[in-house]
């Protein structure tokens, strides 16, 4: 710190024109490079864990986790949804498995299309923004269509799913993955073959495929640093059991890992265009039946008040792997034990590796590159690495919670990784 | 006090403050109305509708009745001097440069070497703006800003020098003045090698004009995502509403710069409506015209096809690309004058 | 390049935007509702939603019969219960909208419309508070 005369601090956040949700970058810079970088947590936390364990009913709890983040909004009660069955010890029938794929799906085009906006809105390209999010309106449209509202979508229930998707309603799917298949190469186009955003992710926030594996990077992140880990394909959960899933990483396009933003772009064009194929082959493959292992939701209410046991649900969010834990308690109507952990958690680590030794103007694109949903974050504990930092953490009885909990969990879900 | 042309000076001192302020009306007004339609067009690009052409008027009438805040760590002098000193270097250059297809105001009292230096000075006013408020963004984006202005100087100078060059051999008007650009267009004097350079000298000349105008791809020192507004980010109210009106008129000096360079032709005489108020006013048209398609090929097209440029980027393009080039069209203009 | 022909294509094409309420926004919102009511302006309506849209709940006060259980279940504590009467009486300013009270109710006195356009100064104004 003796070059003080030269060095200086720009805070990015909580603020902040390039960041979607409140985070705090404090970076260290020499003119317009980047020397260091601190990543400050917790200006979202809501008290969601403590809301499920206090006030809220298991099924009430569904709707708490959708509300999580307005993103990426299947995944977190798909998770839950999991934990809680597996808690219970009931089986949701075959053709909610299948839904429930084609929803999680359909959530995974939508939000790897706002990303690529978002992307493109921060080096400055507003045109490809705007186009690209003209493209995703059709995905909500249809989301709309089939669940009743764009974002929210409240198709999970525990045991199945509520609503069904009818024979009907299987050409308007088509019509959209058609017209999904249609603009494929145009999107190809915009994104991976301009030079402009070429010159600006190129070699970009670089996270070598050794520093994604040391920091635990999951999702895109990680796959286009050359970690083929998707917990579908590793784990596969619902209906992803009888398709067959792949992780995709940049080398099927260019033949090479870099593990810069343009590799991570191409990571999830790629995704988008397995999410049409793979809804296409649910479409296809869908087992008739019925959608919810217990239809009256009185008597599920009054089992699952019964219900003892825990539970833990892993999903493959658009942004790596989310896991839920749940821990029910006979004759207690709320959870005994409610954890959340996102992937974006995860990912923050791996911020300071790609920020460091690149220019300030980098920033922003090298941090949406990990496709950042503090929303998500905030759900998780800081605590216990950034113990001089509390201060900046919301609400003190809160945080004396978060704490004990950690405590409490630290044998079973923190000491997996 | 004689000018240039040995005219003297003395009598038309009324006229001139009079016409300063007519033209500095018109000049922002103008100013205005093209980004206005600047915007407009854009947002029909991006598939959108867009805001109505006469919004920027009502911009600036918002920005003025808004409250002016200073931060308490500014500069205070330095902070609300430089908002005024950049509108009102910009607004001078408008009396040098010839509009709507008449000679300038101040024409003889002032070539294009006076313009490329009286260009520089608005630029630092904005960089002045910037290190006073205390802002570490307004400090990056002043930085940036200097580092784009000193790169693209060089390639400015070689245009406006190149042209020079060829009408000196022609005529013994002082070659520099820009009406006598306007008398021996530089197409006329050409052969096709010439040509060639003259049009390369146009496309470095160009690719300048939105980075003195600060857009994109060269806006880096406003750039919004990244350093939330740089130099503007302490700047609220009438001085914002100064710098506003300073960066519509500029953007509207630099393009008639570049039409007084390259196409000062006029309708009236092709046509042959004779000298009086109609030929005024179908030469205040076509000049319209020129400006409205220059803008439309340098900045709103150019403004909605590409992304932002890296500080690193922008000065490669302009320091050593575009150096070239300028050097590359002055040497076939060279060659063509030796033929 | 590829973006250069999309926007140039795109400047003669109709643009994107659903013009709703007005093509370019009113000076006041207040007025310009009062000129369409009045018939001097017309308002664009905006997209249609599709049928099973989740919008402001209705009730049928005539089959409730007091089980009170779309208040155990209800997210959001919107739904509150009148003793006196053995009906409810729900809040659409707290409504999530999830519909999860239309799926429990056992004598489906609840269901979803799809009026959307729900915005008031006033939290707990009339048209905000359902009771039959």
């Amino acid at each position: 710190m003796d070059e003080t005369k030269t060095r200086y601090t720009i805070p990015v956040g909580p603020i902040h024109p390039a960041l979607k949700e409140p985070i705090r970058l404090d970076l260290e810079v020499d003119g317009e490079l980047i020397v260091d970088v601190d990543v400050i947590v917790g200006q979202v936390h809501r008290g969601i864990e403590w809301l499920g364990m206090n006030r809220n009913n298991p099924i009430q709890n569904i709707y708490l986790s959708e509300r999580v983040c307005g993103i990426c909004n299947i995944c977190h009660p798909f998770a839950y949804v999991m934990a809680v069955e597996q808690a219970m010890g009931i089986t949701p029938p075959e053709r909610a498995e299948y839904i429930r794929v084609i929803i999680a799906e359909m959530e995974r085009i939508h939000s790897h299309l706002l990303w690529a906006g978002v992307a493109a809105h921060e080096i400055g390209f507003d045109t490809v923004f705007y186009l690209v999010w003209r493209f995703r309106e059709e995905i909500m449209d249809l989301i709309e269509y089939l669940t009743g509202n764009r974002v929210t979508k409240a198709m999970f229930q525990i045991g199945g799913v509520r609503r069904d998707i009818a024979e009907e309603q299987f050409p308007r799917i088509r019509k959209s993955l058609d017209y999904y298949k249609s603009i494929f190469d145009q999107l190809k186009t915009v994104f991976l073959d301009d030079r402009t955003i070429r010159m600006r992710t190129r070699n970009v926030g670089i996270l070598k495929t050794e520093d994604a594996l040391r920091l635990l990077a999951v999702g895109p992140t990680g796959r286009a640093s050359g970690v083929p880990k998707d917990v579908r394909q590793d784990q596969p959960y619902g209906g992803y059991a009888d398709l067959d899933v792949k992780a995709i990483t940049p080398d099927l396009l260019t033949g090479a890992v870099v593990g810069d933003v343009y590799d991570r772009i191409i990571v999830r064009l790629l995704e988008v265009k397995q999410s049409v194929e793979i809804i296409e082959q649910c479409l296809e493959e869908m087992p008739p039946g019925p959608i919810l292992a217990e239809p009256k939701i009185a008597k599920l209410l009054n089992a699952l008040t019964k219900a003892e046991g825990e539970g833990i649900g892993r999903a493959e969010a658009p942004r790596g792997e989310v896991v839920h834990y749940v821990r029910l308690e006979a004759g207690r109507e709320t959870l005994s034990n409610w954890k959340i952990r996102a992937p974006t958690y995860v990912n923050l680590m791996s911020i300071p590796t790609m920020l460091k030794g690149g220019q300030i103007a980098d920033v922003p694109i090298a941090f949406a590159s990990i496709d950042p949903c503090m929303s998500c974050t905030n759900r998780a504990v800081v605590v216990d690495l950034r113990t001089t930092k509390h201060s900046l953490l919301t609400g003190e009885e809160l945080h004396q919670l978060s704490v004990e909990k950690t405590r409490k969990l630290k044998g079973g879900e923190f000491g997996r990784q | 006090m004689v000018n240039l042309a040995g005219n003297s000076l003395l009598p038309t001192i009324p006229a001139i403050i009079v016409g300063s302020i007519i033209i500095g009306i018109v000049g922002v007004v103008f100013g205005l109305l093209f980004r206005g339609v600047d915007r407009k067009l854009v947002a029909h690009m991006q598939g959108r509708i867009g805001p109505p052409i006469v919004q920027p008027f009502r911009d600036v009438r918002k920005l003025l009745v808004k409250e002016t805040i200073v931060p308490d760590d500014a500069l205070s002098w330095l902070f609300n001097a430089a908002p005024l000193i950049c509108l009102v270097t910009t607004i001078v250059l408008l009396l040098y440069i010839p509009l709507f297809g008449q000679k300038a105001l101040l024409d003889g009292f002032g070539d294009s070497i006076l313009i490329l230096y009286l260009l520089i000075v608005p630029s630092l006013a904005f960089v002045a703006g910037g290190f006073a408020s205390s802002s570490p963004y307004a400090t990056v984006g002043a930085q940036r800003e200097m580092v784009i202005m000193m790169s693209y100087e060089f390639s400015l100078a070689l245009v406006i020098v190149a042209i020079a060059r060829c009408i000196v051999p022609v005529t013994n008007a002082h070659a520099f003045m820009l009406s006598t650009v306007a008398a021996y267009p530089i197409w006329n004097l050409m052969g096709p090698i010439g040509v060639v350079g003259a049009l390369v000298l146009l496309f470095a000349l160009l690719v300048v004009t939105p980075g003195e105008v600060s857009k994109v791809p060269f806006d880096i020192a406003e750039a919004e995502t990244e350093i939330a507004g740089g130099i503007l980010v302490e700047y609220s109210g009438r001085n914002l509403a100064l710098f506003y009106l300073a960066d519509v008129t500029k953007a509207f000096v630099m393009i008639s710069l570049v039409v007084a360079l390259f196409f000062p032709y006029n309708l009236s005489a092709v046509i042959g409506i004779s000298a009086g108020i109609p030929a005024a006013i179908v030469d205040a048209l076509f000049f319209l015209v020129k400006v409205f398609l220059t803008m439309f090929v340098s900045v709103i097209l150019v403004r909605t096809a590409m992304a932002r440029f890296k500080i690193s980027q922008a000065s490669y393009v302009y320091l050593i690309a575009m150096t070239l080039i300028s050097l590359v069209g002055l040497i076939l203009i060279g060659v063509d004058l030796r033929m | 390049m590829g973006v250069v022909s999309i926007i140039l294509k795109q400047l003669f094409l109709k643009p994107a935007t659903n013009k709703f309420p007005a093509k370019y926004a009113p000076t006041s919102t207040i007025q310009f509702l009062e000129k369409v009511k009045r018939g001097e302006l017309e308002l664009t309506p905006p997209i249609t939603v599709p049928p099973k849209f989740r919008g402001k709940m209705s009730y049928d006060r005539e089959k409730c019969t007091g089980c009170k259980l779309c208040v155990r279940i209800c997210p959001t504590k919107a739904i509150e219960f009148i003793p006196e009467e053995k009906k409810v009486k729900i809040f659409v300013s707290r409504c999530c909208f999830c519909a999860q009270c239309v799926e429990i109710c056992p004598v489906d006195a609840l269901a979803m419309t799809d009026e959307f356009l729900l915005s008031s100064y006033d939290k707990y104004a009339d048209e905000l508070i359902v009771t039959k």
